[in-house]
């Protein structure tokens, strides 16, 4: 298992420098570069030289990626001057923020999924099933600016009775000062993910539950609750811990469309403004903070797929 | 199995509820609804303010930035924006009307009684100190233009009491450029900030006393100081700093002569201000709070708007439910919003995009096509502005005709430029194509047929056969332009001029769109963005960064020399704007366009004196009252 980390984690760095090679690359083709989009349509080309030389923008690219690197290794990832903070602590203070409001969907609809999911696999082919597979479907095709909407429309205009949106302020720990506020958003993400882990959990349950040795549990005399809890869970559980591991990019890298129709000011929103103002290191910042996540993620998925199932060995061990 | 299942009913129906009830009993400290004494304001997508330092670089540059956050603290020289009209504000500015002698090479500014919070006059020294540091730091000034104005064209100043200051100029000026274009840009500077550290004394820096020019060391100290206590480290411009988070705490921002301090301020936009008490000027705030909200989307506050969380906003274009009666008066409010007036404001800007003079696109045919008279002449007569803002953005707009903006009202505009030089008609438009020697084939591609530079031909160096086909590339992002671009796209092809669309973001559309140099490869062809100009801080609409020979943002290197002696005359002589304009409304440096509406912005019923609105985007909240 050591031997097989050593080699992933070998693996990721090579990834993540790729990456951020690439989109380096990449943001060097944006027309008048990073001092147009931060001087704006005002700057004379005198102003806009000063700015690439005070800034190293006039260096040869290998030198301005060497310089990024060895900064990135000293935890310096640059500077947005439309926000006029640095990139790392821009991430610092958006992450925070994503993670709460992605978590807490996460766990959410982890605490429902998969308990409905064994239902169904359980009730399948009942009315309840039917019920709930109709559900999942519709839940499934939604696009989330419209479960938001939705809920808004719902339980704050009609209702009046959950605010439409959490605090706004930069620190995560605002939402705590208001968490009633932070249901709308954390149920709208949720219910997306509800609807996609219940479909993998009903159908891993079903899966599990015709294999022979619960068969020859129910022909020993195990009880309903003893095969659903003692054997079938652990085993029909595999899916949805891949779909977590790999689900942690979207923890980190924001739910866009929530943040936007919630006033949720998270990492999707910045990595889109990034994008959308030739944001370079804010750019390669968020970039690189996704690809680590990716990457982890992935790492994660296989490792707790492996403690959760002896058959599997990792790397050859 | 019927246990299990009700015991996973119970436990999923259980989990989901405990989830809910969980954050459902938890205390609540929001939603609470605005009381009569706080106004909150809705902060544009995207606008938060960043930096707090008046003086600041062009980066950090942003007319929200400065009108919507610093002016509410630290009061401008000369306030601009007069009810509707963009003219000076005597009754808001620090100083009385400048008076202009010897020729209109000596200006004097006698300042008003104003005081800053800490107890001390608002004094000519503090001018001094905001010349002192413009002299030493011009590059770092974002409205400063080499050659142009100042500190460029001052000989001299000299502060003659505590109240007056007199500046000498190297050459006569324009009276009214001086005072809309130059005065206009500076904002006196308390004796407070003249050091170069925290625990320095007030005036240690020796910035503000120091004869003109003289202390260009020490005031560039201080600049670098006070930049650094704004975000901007000059000798470190992408060195991290946590200045941000200490706006609303550093004693030295909490010296204002404003109507208003800052109270609470994060780097998402989240900012509260309380009334200066010894604000010394005209208006004094009965508001206990303003706070300024920031919002991710236009969707997220349309919401809060419908929510009754804000006291001002705007309407998200996409929620117009009604056509405007007219430009100036709004039509039905979205029925949703009830509880709010709407309000149109319309910038003081004109809308255009540029032809590429020196393009080499279209086989090297594009920049001599452009240059020809006759030809922008009928591309311009194309496009049908009245008839595109009816239908795209519901009567929400203002036509451009020439480079002075006709709305809001105001002296400038001539009414040779509002009657419209070139109404549309696409017959006039054939026509002129045709008697200059091209083959006109509607909804296909015209060409050359008379090469050569005699009246009826093409023009100088278009060849037999040159087509009329380009490419036009424009800023993605909002359906509207889109909408534009395609409607024009059409009615331009009706006399066979083929136009190709080409979205590309707002920053590579600016990034295209720069004068050619020469020696390089330069095959832009038009290059619309979008916004046209906004004459902030240069309130004068003059043409010498737009239109004059080789300026910055000439951005299709359009050179004319009558139009820059006209434009010359506007600064440096008597003239008054209207040859400027009514030659430029005829000649046509660039494609004008309709200019929409700024901001439909909603009120609260209740809410008294947040109209009129400045068309310079400066709020005053406190002159609002419940």
């Amino acid at each position: 298992m050591l031997g097989y980390l050593v080699r992933r984690t070998l693996q990721a760095i090579v990834v993540i420098l790729g990456v951020t090679l690439i989109v380096f690359l990449l943001s060097q083709l944006i027309p008048g570069g990073q001092a147009r989009a931060a001087l704006g349509p005002k700057a004379t080309s005198v102003q806009i030289a000063h700015f690439n030389h005070v800034n190293g923008y006039d260096e040869p690219l290998w030198v301005q990626y060497w310089h990024y690197i060895l900064n990135m290794v000293k935890g310096d990832f640059g500077y947005s001057y439309k926000n006029n903070q640095g990139v790392a602590q821009l991430i610092a203070e958006r992450l925070p923020k994503t993670i709460t409001l992605v978590g807490a969907s996460t766990v959410l609809a982890l605490v429902i999924a998969i308990p409905l999911g064994m239902a169904q696999a359980v009730r399948r082919n009942r009315p309840f099933d039917y019920v709930m597979t109709a559900a999942s479907f519709i839940l499934y095709a939604m696009p989330a600016f419209l479960i938001g909407e939705l809920l808004i429309l719902l339980f704050s205009f009609t209702l009046d009775w959950l605010p439409s949106q959490p605090p706004s302020d930069a620190s995560a720990w605002a939402v705590f000062t208001n968490p009633v506020a932070f249901i709308l958003p954390v149920v709208s993400l949720a219910a997306l993910t509800i609807a996609a882990f219940s479909r993998y959990m009903r159908s891993s349950v079903l899966d599990t539950i015709a294999e022979d040795y619960i068969r020859t549990a129910r022909a020993k005399g195990a009880s309903p609750r003893q095969i659903l809890w003692g054997h079938a869970m652990r085993n029909a559980l595999l899916p949805i811990i891949t779909l977590l591991g790999l689900s942690l990019p979207a923890i980190v890298g924001g739910a866009l469309i929530i943040e936007d129709v919630f006033n949720y000011p998270g990492m999707g929103l910045l990595t889109v403004q990034a994008a959308n103002n030739d944001d370079i290191p804010l750019i390669l910042g968020t970039t690189l903070v996704a690809t680590i996540a990716t990457v982890v993620g992935s790492l994660l998925a296989d490792v707790l797929y492996a403690a959760a199932d002896p058959r599997i060995r990792l790397g050859g061990d | 199995m019927r246990a299990p299942f009700r015991r996973l009913l119970a436990t999923s129906l259980a989990a989901a509820a405990l989830s809910t009830s969980a954050v459902v009993v938890a205390p609540s400290m929001a939603g609470a609804a605005s009381k009569p004494t706080v106004a909150t304001w809705a902060e544009a997508p995207q606008t938060p303010p960043n930096y707090i330092f008046p003086f600041m670089p062009l980066q950090y540059f942003s007319v929200s930035t400065i009108n919507n956050f610093q002016f509410l603290m630290f009061r401008p020289l000369y306030w601009f924006g007069q009810g509707k009209t963009p003219n000076l504000n005597l009754q808001l500015s620090l100083a009385n009307e400048p008076s202009y002698s010897n020729g209109n090479k000596t200006v004097t500014v006698n300042l008003k009684n104003y005081q800053w919070s800490n107890g001390e006059k608002v004094t000519a020294d503090d001018v001094m100190f905001w010349m002192n540091m413009l002299h030493a730091d011009k590059d770092q000034w974002a409205d400063y233009t080499a050659g142009t104005g100042i500190p460029d064209d001052i000989d001299s100043i000299t502060v003659n009491s505590p109240t007056k200051i007199t500046f000498q100029l190297k050459a006569p000026v324009n009276t009214h450029w001086f005072t809309y274009n130059e005065l206009s840009q500076i904002s006196p500077m308390p004796l407070a900030w003249d050091k170069t550290s925290d625990a320095a004394g007030p005036g240690s820096g020796g910035c503000a006393k120091a004869a003109y020019g003289s202390a260009d060391a020490k005031c560039d100290a201080v600049f670098t100081y006070l930049s650094k206590a704004s975000g901007f480290d000059p000798a470190n411009p992408k060195g991290a700093n946590n200045s941000l988070s200490t706006y609303a705490t550093n004693p030295l921002w909490q010296v204002v002569d404003g109507p208003w301090k800052l109270s609470k301020f994060d780097a998402s936009g989240n900012v509260e201000f309380v009334p200066n008490t010894k604000y010394s000027g005209p208006i004094k705030p009965t508001l206990k709070k303003f706070v300024e909200v920031p919002f991710t989307t236009d969707t997220a506050e349309f919401n809060a708007l419908v929510g009754g969380k804000i006291d001002v906003g705007y309407l998200p274009s996409a929620n117009i439910t009604s056509p405007a009666k007219s430009p100036f008066a709004a039509g039905p409010n979205n029925p949703r919003l009830k509880n709010f007036t709407l309000d149109p404001l319309y910038s003081w800007s004109i809308n255009y995009f540029p032809y590429n003079f020196q393009s080499t696109g279209n086989d090297g045919n594009a920049g001599k096509i452009f240059s020809q008279l006759y030809f922008r002449q009928a591309f311009q007569t194309l496009v049908n502005q009245t008839a595109y803002i009816s239908k795209i953005w519901k009567n929400y707009g203002i036509p451009t005709y020439g480079p002075v903006p006709t709305y809001p009202p105001n002296s400038y505009a001539s009414s040779f430029e509002k009657s419209n030089p070139y109404p549309y008609s696409v017959s006039k438009a054939k026509a002129l194509l045709t008697s200059h020697g091209w083959k006109v084939v509607p909804n296909g591609t015209s060409t050359c047929v008379r090469p050569g530079s005699a009246k009826n031909q093409c023009g100088k160096g278009i060849p037999a056969g040159a087509k009329l086909d380009f490419t036009l590339e424009y800023a993605t992002g909002g359906t509207a332009l889109a909408q534009l671009m395609n409607v024009e796209k059409s009615s331009w092809a009706q006399a066979g001029i083929n136009v190709t669309l080409r979205g590309a973001s707002f920053n590579t559309v600016l990034g295209h769109a720069i004068p050619c140099t020469a020696g390089e490869s330069c095959d832009w062809q038009l290059e619309n963005w979008g916004g046209g100009w906004v004459f902030a801080p240069d309130y004068y609409p003059t043409g010498e960064a737009i239109f004059q020979t080789g300026a910055g943002s000439n951005s299709g290197s359009y050179s004319s020399a009558t139009a820059d002696r006209l434009i010359k005359a506007t600064t440096d002589g008597g003239a008054s704007l209207t040859a400027y304009e009514n030659f430029l409304a005829k000649d046509l440096p660039a494609v004008y366009q309709p200019n929409p509406v700024t901001s439909l912005t909603e009120i609260r019923k209740g809410l008294k004196g947040v109209t009129p609105q400045s068309p310079l985007f400066s709020i005053t909240p406190e002159a609002w009252r419940f």
